[in-house]
């Protein structure tokens, strides 16, 4: 038993050294954190000491504090320059250093605070909180995971066992992981980087391939994240739930939701638009729960109107389409993708743009930009040059790129119609086909040279 | 199926091979190319050719610059053509902009018995306000000197050639790009690390023969030289910076490269003489078209000159 409890220790430990790794200065704030919301939740949990004042009190307590440092560390330049927009006034700016994953780690706290005020929290070993908190997978960029699927994983006495299955599976499902974010992700992050961050102006091509390979990269790089942390945890036999599913495949925006970042979806759900009511109180004030849960969304992801914007329009086509729903409209199911897809890949351009200036550039050269096709569609499209497309040089940010086409090609049959890492993780065995796979993912990791960061670590 | 437990030791054994494969890729790799230790591939050479061809504690004088220094200056002929100057090392390194020049010569620690630093430069080199990232001059002095212990050196090599297939494109490029002495991009040392240039007028093409480089100057790029410089008189390092001949055809054709140029040198002079620096400006050689191999750089014969030229000009400064 001892021997169980300084395993737990040691997985807290190394947890917090992989958290400090980045930058050790953020160490404190984590712990202070951590050891609060225990203390908050614990109290929540003694039903029968308190009355329901006293732990509605707490719970209040526990939220703002949590939002309050949330706010102090993410927000706090953003609001200084508004007000001084606003009033023409001078604050300085305070330039803080956004500690690693605060977004994270806050949320899921909240959640355990709810679900402790609720009562449906059971279990309150300081260990286990701790690694429920630290447990370094999903530490940085989730999933989020809630209390009750986490907790009683910690405890379970069997998940101490070495399992030969698991530690297979979870290879597996890592290696996955690390192609997605080595070979993929970063092959689309320079294309994106370059046309929203080092060109002034996009032609028509240009500024598809800059939207289309965000749109693939933020895919590529966020679900590689997440496989990577699910194959990792299954190694310590602990599985945490599913963050995608196919989201470019999705037909209706709350399709799309129910696909991508789905441990951010169920928080928001039962966090935020329950509690504002969800859709029991008439139809008027469902529209604006959901429009004030993707708003809130929207500004979790980032201190900056283009995330505003992009919560906003989020929110406003989820409202669309349940309107839709209502009037009972149904569209042709490719023509209900291709116009999720390409809402999609409009929205992440606020997403990712610096300003909105940048992202007007990308939309300008989108649809009014200049269209010129590669000289070697000539003989194919010559009718188009009657109405004004040119054929040459079709790009000079890209000039040295020889394989783009190709790379959208790739980018657009694994999202599209490939199975996704949850799919094999269901079919996987071991046999030699799952081990073959497994070493020519893992080979991703002599391209490991284009250091760089996963995107969400920032949010 | 197989047995999980089976799976796994036939998995482990095929990542251990190939592992081992790709340490053995890599030791044979380092032994032959420039592992990418900065990502500069000139510089990377650079240090490979210190590493196995220079002892530290000769060296007494160093040019450093980006090509105009690698090929303007030849190491072997100054080494000829002065009284003073005893073993050199070009440690010039292809676009190395001020800053990162500045950022080289944090090497000139490695140096013990250094004496002087020459630094080639044109107005053209100082638009440029771009620094090396992730650079670490400590490890890169114990590299030279050969000072990294064993698993320092095999960490160093090892997160170099993270990129397996970056190594083996470099590889491709090497000889292709590198190994002729008829290319601008060529890395054909000479004992001292100078590149002489073999490229003639003819072969001179477009732009770089005729247009002018604007005159646009970054603060920060004379910054820099003042930092240079006051760093070398501190450690008691005559500091020279060598203003090289700009195309003659192009200086009486366009106003604003004569313009450009006396804007250089009086900027240049003013900072360096407060730290007991010298200025040598070759534009008065008045070099003709045959000793250019395009409008800054200049071919064997025309490098040949400029260093016999400033071995002249280091003898008379340091009588």
């Amino acid at each position: 038993m001892r021997l169980t409890e300084a395993s737990k220790a040691f997985l807290v430990f190394a947890s917090l050294f992989f958290y400090s790794w980045w930058n050790i200065m953020y160490l404190p704030i984590i712990l202070v954190s951590m050891l609060f919301n225990y203390v908050i939740g614990v109290s929540l949990s003694k039903e029968k000491e308190q009355t329901k004042v006293n732990k509605k009190a707490f719970l209040t307590i526990g939220i703002i504090a949590n939002i309050m440092l949330l706010g102090y560390y993410k927000y706090a330049d953003f609001f200084i320059e508004n007000m001084n927009h606003l009033v023409n006034g001078h604050i300085p700016l305070l330039h803080l250093a956004l500690p690693l994953a605060i977004s994270f780690f806050t949320f899921q706290q909240i959640a355990y605070l709810v679900d402790s005020y609720r009562g449906e929290t059971k279990e309150y070993d300081f260990l286990n909180y701790a690694n429920f908190v630290t447990f370094f997978p999903q530490l940085i960029a989730g999933p989020i995971v809630h209390h009750a699927e986490m907790m009683p994983q910690f405890a379970k006495l069997r998940n101490k066992v070495k399992n030969y299955y698991n530690i297979a599976l979870g290879l597996f499902i890592f290696s996955m992981g690390l192609v997605k974010k080595v070979v993929i992700a970063d092959t689309f992050a320079v294309w994106a980087t370059q046309g929203f961050d080092s060109a002034p102006s996009l032609n028509m091509l240009e500024a598809w391939v800059t939207s289309l390979s965000y749109t693939f990269q933020l895919y590529f790089d966020f679900s590689g994240y997440t496989d990577m942390a699910i194959g990792i945890a299954l190694l310590f036999n602990i599985k945490l739930p599913m963050n995608f599913f196919s989201p470019y495949k999705a037909v209706s925006i709350q399709d799309f939701w129910r696909r991508w970042h789905i441990t951010l979806s169920r928080f928001l759900k039962d966090y935020i638009y329950i509690p504002l009511g969800g859709n029991r109180k008439g139809e008027f004030r469902t529209y604006g729960n959901l429009f004030m849960t993707f708003l809130l969304g929207g500004i979790w992801h980032g201190a900056g109107w283009t995330f505003v914007f992009w919560g906003i329009m989020h929110g406003v086509a989820l409202v669309i389409h349940r309107v839709w729903q209502k009037l009972q409209f149904k569209l042709p199911k490719l023509l209900a993708w291709f116009i999720t897809f390409n809402f999609l890949n409009i929205a992440w351009i606020f997403f990712r743009a610096n300003s909105f200036n940048d992202a007007l550039k990308v939309l300008k050269g989108m649809f009014i930009g200049k269209l010129v096709f590669p000289l070697e569609f000539l003989n194919y499209l010559d009718l188009l040059k009657a109405y004004g497309v040119q054929f040459g040089n079709w790009s000079k940010l890209y000039a040295n790129e020889n394989y783009i086409g190709l790379w959208m090609l790739v980018g657009a049959i694994v999202v599209l119609f490939l199975p996704n890492s949850m799919e094999w993780k269901k079919k996987f065995k071991p046999s030699f086909f799952y081990m073959i796979l497994t070493i020519i993912f893992l080979l991703s990791i002599f391209m490991l040279y284009r250091k760089s960061e996963f995107l969400y670590f920032n949010f | 199926m197989l047995n999980p437990k089976i799976y796994l030791r036939i998995l482990f054994i095929f990542l251990l091979l190939i592992g081992v494969l790709a340490a053995g890729y890599v030791y044979d790799f380092s032994k032959q190319f420039p592992p990418p230790i900065t990502n500069r591939i000139s510089f990377d050479a650079k240090l490979k050719f210190i590493r196995e061809h220079i002892d530290p504690d000769k060296i007494d004088t160093i040019i450093v610059g980006s090509s105009v220094g690698l090929n303007n200056v030849l190491g072997a002929v100054l080494e000829k053509g002065s009284h003073k100057v005893q073993h050199v090392l070009n440690l010039s390194v292809y676009e190395a902009t001020t800053l990162e020049v500045e950022q080289i010569l944090e090497l000139s620690d490695a140096f013990p018995n250094l004496k002087r630093i020459i630094y080639s430069a044109q107005y053209s080199d100082f638009p440029h306000a771009k620094k090396y990232e992730n650079y670490k001059p400590e490890i890169l002095k114990k590299f030279i000197r050969k000072e990294l212990s064993s698993i320092a050196l095999s960490k160093l090599l090892f997160d170099a050639c993270n990129n397996l297939l970056f190594c083996k494109q470099r590889e491709k490029k090497w000889k292709k790009e590198h190994l002729q002495s008829d290319k601008f991009t060529s890395l054909l040392f000479d004992h001292t690390g100078s590149v002489p240039l073999e490229i003639y007028k003819k072969e001179a093409v477009g732009g770089r023969w005729y247009l002018p480089h604007p005159g646009i100057m970054h603060g920060e790029s004379f910054n820099a030289v003042e930092r240079m410089a006051k760093r070398a008189q501190k450690q008691g390092i005559k500091y020279y910076v060598v203003h090289q001949p700009y195309r003659d055809t192009l200086v009486k054709k366009h106003e604003s490269v004569g313009n450009a140029l006396k804007y250089f040198d009086d900027k240049i002079n003013a900072i360096i003489k407060k730290y007991n620096g010298r200025l040598i400006c070759l534009q008065n050689l008045h070099l003709s078209d045959e000793y250019h191999a395009d409008r800054t750089h200049l071919n064997v014969k025309g490098s040949t000159i400029v260093s016999i030229e400033i071995g002249k000009i280091i003898d008379q400064e340091e009588k």
